[in-house]
């Protein structure tokens, strides 16, 4: 089937099987491999884009329901040289260590605090509950939102023991 | 400690820049393995085992050969291959019998994946299907059927490891100090217990996955996303009798390994597959299911303790017996083994001691390395078994820890004497105790258990680990000066997310007195361009490659100062230099750029002295020896890192339904090179040790079939799943040959935190926990006094469940 | 990878209806069970026709008849509306409780109760609320009350040719209020071990019980006021939980009771 679609504002129009899912259309066909494959169930999130804005698991979205979309990847999330706020915040808190789950983290973060501008810790926790991470533990991450939401002291540290 | 500089004078060392590698993965252009495509690629499926045991009486191909777009298929038959790092014991593919649910019978590389999958499927397999040998106790029979009659065949690495041929025993590690019939009979108390817990798996977000090209002339170029290139190399070159130089393994960013990517994975599968497809690139990425049953777990263990306690709390005696399940193949786990039995006492001095520790076949996935190296299971054990010997003989459980804690002057199991240098396990239970007010309940935890009728406990739990290694591990770091006076760090360790890089750029940094920007690591490894290191294990990278960092930047300036020397026409001595340039130190205006130095020095003439700047540091362990087959004596340690967890859990007594409160954790980490890192290392090794401690582990149904093989039923803890409160500290005792007194730590956070809640479930609820896992119902169960669930092994629901893809032939 | 499928999105009943017929069609929501079950060899449809398209299929709105809302309402659609959330709590806190927030953007009511898994987190809201489903074929449209909807474990009462038009939560449990309690193993999203729901209104009390029988549980015709154990046995006459990967029999059972206990202890 003959698709038209939006990725990071550029327009793309490809002929796809109809078997495809949008996170291989997008890997493959496009070579968009910001959002990564950790299971092909919904279950961990490696895979969350935005699709017409909305974070989604594009391991179970077919590459033709997004026929006449827009979709968001982490490629998109700043343009030029710049990071981006919540790519900032992720560096400056060390929220990232392998990086494999963090191209799905950063969109959904982006999801989280474009619907609410202060969360609290347990919100912050909800919008990436579907979005494991094997090596950071979590808390870093939650950190670095917190720090993107002027909540630094909020966060740990590391106590030295005398 | 391996430094020229007082703690008060580091400038780098000790502050926590961001990581390098940060840009590359928040803008999702860093490119792993299973990103990567090559021009004329093929891409593998696999037609593996539905049983656990079974003899192959036939593979036909001939279907799938005639598929479309199918360029290659493999069968065990024809791979006369064995592969394994210390118990040469695995076959590329299944031949004659398949020892595991979930193994590869046969591959197939075709143009696309759909059609090496459509091929796959086609093969046809008929099995003869045996009994498979499940527990491992069940193993140990001496009726049992041998899942390796051929044991004695293997090669097998002869110092380190004794093989039992004729049994399902594929190493057993003996220790013996002192004297233990003594020490019992000069006990007050005996207490004996066994714990277990099942096997698990390391869930690197980021599955197996290499691509591998074997061109004319026998060269073969892999990509894969593994932890050690060397390795990879030397065990494809070993097992297929290559020239070493007609091997070349690149890793580029992987996406987590935990150890399950430390040894050989796929990448010689891949090789085989492009071989037979005439050289073309092959890809094989594992699917979860996958990475659930074709490739290894952590094993499965029963750890059964003796211990002798005198009237003063001192343990005079205690008796180890370690039974490890490494599932169908040991080559990696035989070393679990060897480890877990030189540490199997803990931070404890024991005086006279005897361990057992086997490695047992069994019809299940393998088992392998896992973030922890064995303590996480046996640490599991032990600190619940110190919890009950404290209990048993009315001692308060921290006070019997502190009471028996290895100190200066104490000898471990091997005979090792520690010294001041070597850390202090005191401070670490001290400060995890004190940071969870243990053995009190405050007023407003009191005021928290009146209003919910759930009941606050604490425990402690203290840990210990040294890299597990062959005693002549060594490495090496290349520096290469650029031609603006930047510099760039070659070497085979890799950063798999664990950080290592960026410690290490502090250090070359530091060590150079260059601003953090003038020093890269660079990320991609590539065994034909990067100096050798042995493996990324066993938390020795950052002291290990940290030392080789140092020595290399040595290195690097003293070929600096020698062109400058000439270049100024200056003794070495009377030179210094600073970001910028070597200076005489009387004039510091005389001075050479080292941007100008960088590539070899210009000479007002034209005559060029010097030529490019380089710096080799090479380090290898020092004083570790062979330890003696019957009584364990020697040196195993390269460093001891300590550490303990507090932890603060309400438990609901009718139902079992507990939340972790808090927890503390303290190690004592030498130095801090990084302390953001640390922490980073802390929590996300906690959280999985959190993991390991609550709901992960495999399920197999009676025919050792994997239940549970995907995120749907084997859950990892999400972000909803942190404890409400976390605490990191380090203690800094310097180790004394550590890169600015560094030491590792990274698997060490996943150690004892089990235990730790385990202990604090108890102290909560009374409820007495042998086996992790511990699931709601297994504290439910506990405080009813109801048999417990051993559903992980043999006595689990037969059948198909929602997250097991359903089998074909 | 999935196997091989063709894919329509029709733009009207009839002509979604007529694809309906053909050999190995099977519906497409969300996908979030279709597609895994896909991936996993469980379903081999020949072609997947999503309902998406369908005009109005995405609207939910609070009417005379109470709320309807069509076949490609996601979980976090409900989530957002001010009706769902005002007038059906009970619904919103069974919908929250459903997998993660980006399944829940994709993941629809429909597609939930279309599965008709045991472990179901909306049918406990639906069956307690007195929902209907409206069924349409090429004959017409009927009304399914979901307490005749679930024939078994992931099995509906629909007939092949028919689909799931709208679901319709009545106008008189508008108001009710309601709490969900679920088991889980991890404290991040999870299928339940089991989950229980007591739905409250003008004094009558009803109880839905998920991952306890072959399908979901509805009990009613309870006071406020009963005695805990007399609703505690009353619920738990209605279940037959079964053991599994992630609990036993006996668990399951003890907890439906301590569930029960509690909700009506701490009350709605
Ligand atoms: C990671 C993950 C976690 C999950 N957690 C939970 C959980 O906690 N609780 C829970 O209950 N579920 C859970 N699910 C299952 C799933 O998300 C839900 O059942 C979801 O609501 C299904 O909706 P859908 O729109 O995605 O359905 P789809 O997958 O699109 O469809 C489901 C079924 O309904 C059929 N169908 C769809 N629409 C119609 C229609 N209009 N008429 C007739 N048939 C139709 C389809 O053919 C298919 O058989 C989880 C799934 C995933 C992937
Ligand atoms: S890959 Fe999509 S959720 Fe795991
Ligand atoms: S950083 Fe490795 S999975 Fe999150």
């Amino acid at each position: 089937m003959r698709i038209l679609v939006k990725v990071n504002g550029d327009t793309y129009e490809r002929e796809v099987a109809e078997n495809r899912t949008l996170l291989r259309f997008l890997r493959e066909d496009l070579g968009i491999t910001g959002p990564k494959e950790g299971c092909g169930m919904g279950e961990c999130g490696a895979c969350t884009v935005f699709l017409n804005g909305r974070a989604v698991n594009s391991c179970m979205v077919l590459a033709v329901e997004a026929d006449g979309a827009t979709v968001d990847t982490v490629e998109g999330e700043s343009k030029g040289p710049e990071l981006s706020e919540i790519q900032k915040a992720f560096e400056r808190n060390h929220a990232v260590q392998c990086g494999f789950c963090t191209p799905g983290m950063v969109m959904s973060v982006k999801e989280l605090l474009r619907d609410n501008a202060k969360p609290s810790v347990d919100e912050i926790k909800e919008a990436v509950e579907g979005n494991f991470c094997r090596c950071t533990g979590y808390a870093q991450i939650v950190e670095a939102v917190l720090d993107l939401t002027g909540r630094a002291s909020e966060k740990g540290g590391i106590g030295h023991v005398e | 400690m391996l430094s020229d500089k007082r703690p008060s004078e580091l400038e780098l060392v000790g502050k926590s820049p961001e990581r390098s590698d940060d840009v590359e993965k928040l803008t999702g252009s860093a490119t792993y393995v299973s990103d990567m495509s090559l021009p004329g690629m093929l891409h593998a499926q696999l037609k593996k085992s539905p049983h656990a045991r079974a003899r192959i009486v036939r593979i036909d191909t001939a279907k799938a050969r005639a598929m479309p777009g199918v360029r290659a298929i493999v069968t065990g038959d024809e791979l006369d291959y064995r592969l394994g790092l210390y118990v040469v014991d695995k076959r590329i593919l299944a031949r004659g019998e398949v020892r595991h649910y979930g193994e590869a019978v046969a591959a197939v590389a075709a143009d696309t994946l759909m059609q090496a999958k459509a091929a796959a499927d086609a093969i046809e397999v008929e099995y003869e299907v045996l009994k498979p040998i499940l527990h491992h106790m069940d193993a140990l029979k001496p009726d049992a059927p041998l899942v390796h009659p051929e044991l004695g065949s293997y090669a097998y690495m002869a110092a380190a490891f004794t093989p039992q041929p004729g049994t399902n025993v594929a190493n057993l590690t003996k220790l013996r100090k002192g004297d233990t019939e003594l020490g019992f009979a000069a006990s007050e108390w005996i207490v004996e217990r066994e714990y277990s817990c099942p096997s698990v798996q390391h869930v690197p977000m980021e599955t197996h996955v290499a691509i591998a090209k074997w061109e004319r002339g026998d060269r073969v170029t892999v990509w894969t996303s593994a932890q050690s290139p060397f390795t990879v190399r030397n065990l494809m070159c070993i097992a297929f009798k290559l020239p070493h130089n007609n091997v070349r393994v690149h890793i580029p960013y992987v996406g987590g390994g935990f150890g399950g990517k430390a040894g050989i994975g796929v990448e010689p599968l891949v090789a085989v597959l492009s071989r037979a497809a005439g050289g073309k690139p092959v890809k094989f990425q594992a699917t979860r299911e996958e990475e659930f049953s074709l490739l290894p777990c952590r094993s499965a263990l029963t750890y059964r303790l003796k211990t002798g306690v005198s009237t003063e709390g001192k343990i005079l005696a205690q008796e180890m017996t370690l039974y490890w399940d490494s599932g169908a193949y040991a080559d990696y786990a035989v070393n679990v083994t060897r480890a877990s039995g030189y540490s199997a006492s803990g931070p404890y001095e024991i005086p006279n001691a005897k361990v057992d520790s086997y490695t047992i076949y069994t019809n299940k996935p393998y088992g392998t390395a896992y973030r922890g190296f064995g303590h996480v299971e046996f640490h599991w054990a032990l600190e619940r078994h110190m919890e009950l010997v404290a209990q048993a003989i009315g001692m308060d459980p921290v006070e019997f820890r502190r009471k028996n804690a290895l100190r200066p002057g104490s000898k471990t199991l091997t005979g090792e004497v520690i010294t001041e240098h070597t850390g202090n396990v005191l401070k670490c239970i001290d400060k995890a105790a004190e940071a969870i007010g243990y053995g009190r309940i405050t007023p407003a935890e009191a005021e928290r258990e009146k209003k919910t009728g759930w009941k606050i406990g604490k425990g402690v739990a203290a840990l210990q680990k040294a890299p597990a290694m062959p005693s002549y591990t060594a490495t090496a770091v290349f520096l290469k000066m650029n031609e603006d006076g930047t510099v760039t760090v070659n070497l085979a360790l890799t950063d798999y997310g664990q950080g290592t890089y960026t410690s290490i750029r502090q250090i070359v940094a530091e060590r150079l007195g260059f601003p953090l920007d003038k020093v890269k690591v660079s990320f991609e490894c590539d065994t034909d361009k990067d100096p050798y290191d042995w493996q990324t294990v066993a938390s020795k990278g950052l002291l290990m490659s940290g030392n080789a960092a140092i020595l290399a930047a040595e290195d690097l300036l003293k070929n600096a100062y020698d062109t400058a020397a000439r270049a100024l026409r200056a003794q070495e001595c009377d030179l210094a230099h600073d970001g910028e340039k070597v200076y005489l130190k009387h004039h510091p205006s005389k001075a050479v750029r080292f941007s100008a130095m960088a590539v070899g020095l210009a000479l007002e003439n034209g005559n060029g002295i010097g030529g490019p700047i380089v710096g080799v540091g090479r380090y290898i362990a020092q004083g570790l020896t062979f330890l003696d087959k019957e009584t364990g004596e020697g040196n195993p340690a390269l460093d001891w890192t300590y550490g303990a967890h507090g932890m603060t859990v309400e438990v609901n007594p009718d139902t079992g339904e507990y939340r972790v409160l808090k927890i503390a954790s303290v190690y004592d980490v030498g130095k801090a090179i990084n302390p953001e890192i640390v922490r980073g290392q802390a929590i996300g090794g906690m959280m999985q040790g959190l993991g390991t401690a609550t709901c992960e582990g495999y399920i197999y149904d009676k025919d050792g079939r994997l239940l549970n093989p995907s995120f749907t039923d084997n859950k990892i803890p999400t972000a909803k799943d942190l404890p409400l409160e976390i605490e990191t500290y380090v203690v800094e005792t310097p180790q004394v040959d550590g890169p600015y007194g560094a030491r590792g730590m990274a698997e060490h956070s996943m150690i004892s935190v089990a235990a730790a809640l385990g202990n604090a479930i108890q102290k909560a609820s009374g409820a007495e926990i042998m086996h992790m896992p511990i699931r709601f119902e297994d504290v439910w169960r506990a405080l009813n006094a109801r048999e417990s669930i051993d559903n992980w092994i043999t006595k689990s629901p037969t059948g198909h469940c929602r997250s097991a893809p359903v089998q074909k032939n | 990878m999935l196997h091989d499928f063709r894919y329509a999105a029709p733009r009207t009943a009839p002509e979604l209806l007529d694809l309906l017929e053909g050999e190995g069609a099977m519906m497409l929501a969300g996908g979030t069970d279709l597609l895994p079950n896909v991936r996993n060899g469980v379903f081999k449809p020949r072609l997947v026709v999503d309902v998406k398209k369908l005009p109005d299929s995405d609207r939910i709105a609070f009417g005379a008849e109470g709320l309807e809302f069509g076949p490609a309402v996601t979980l976090n659609d409900v989530l957002r509306s001010k009706d769902a959330r005002e007038k059906y709590p009970a619904l919103c806190a069974c919908v929250h409780e459903l997998a993660s927030h980006q399944v829940r953007n994709r993941a629809t009511v429909v597609g939930n109760v279309m599965n008709a898994s045991p472990c179901s987190d909306t049918a406990p809201a639906l069956l307690c609320l007195g929902a209907r489903a409206i069924v349409r074929s090429k004959t017409g449209a009927r009304e399914l009350p979901f307490d005749h909807f679930f024939a078994g474990p992931k099995k509906t009462r629909l007939e092949k040719g028919e689909f799931l038009e709208k679901v319709i939560v009545p106008a008189s449990s508008a108001g009710a209020k309601g709490r969900y309690l679920k088991l889980k193993r991890i404290n991040g999203h999870d299928l339940g071990i089991v989950g229980v729901l007591m739905l409250e209104k003008d004094g009558a009390l009803s109880f839905a019980v998920s991952s306890a029988a072959p399908t979901p549980v509805l009990v009613t015709g309870l006071r406020k006021g009963v005695a805990p154990d007399e609703a505690a046995a009353k619920v738990l006459a209605a279940c037959s939980p079964i053991t599994d990967v992630r609990a036993t029999k006996e668990y399951r059972e003890f907890m439906i009771g301590v569930y029960v206990r509690r909700l009506l202890s701490e009350g709605v």
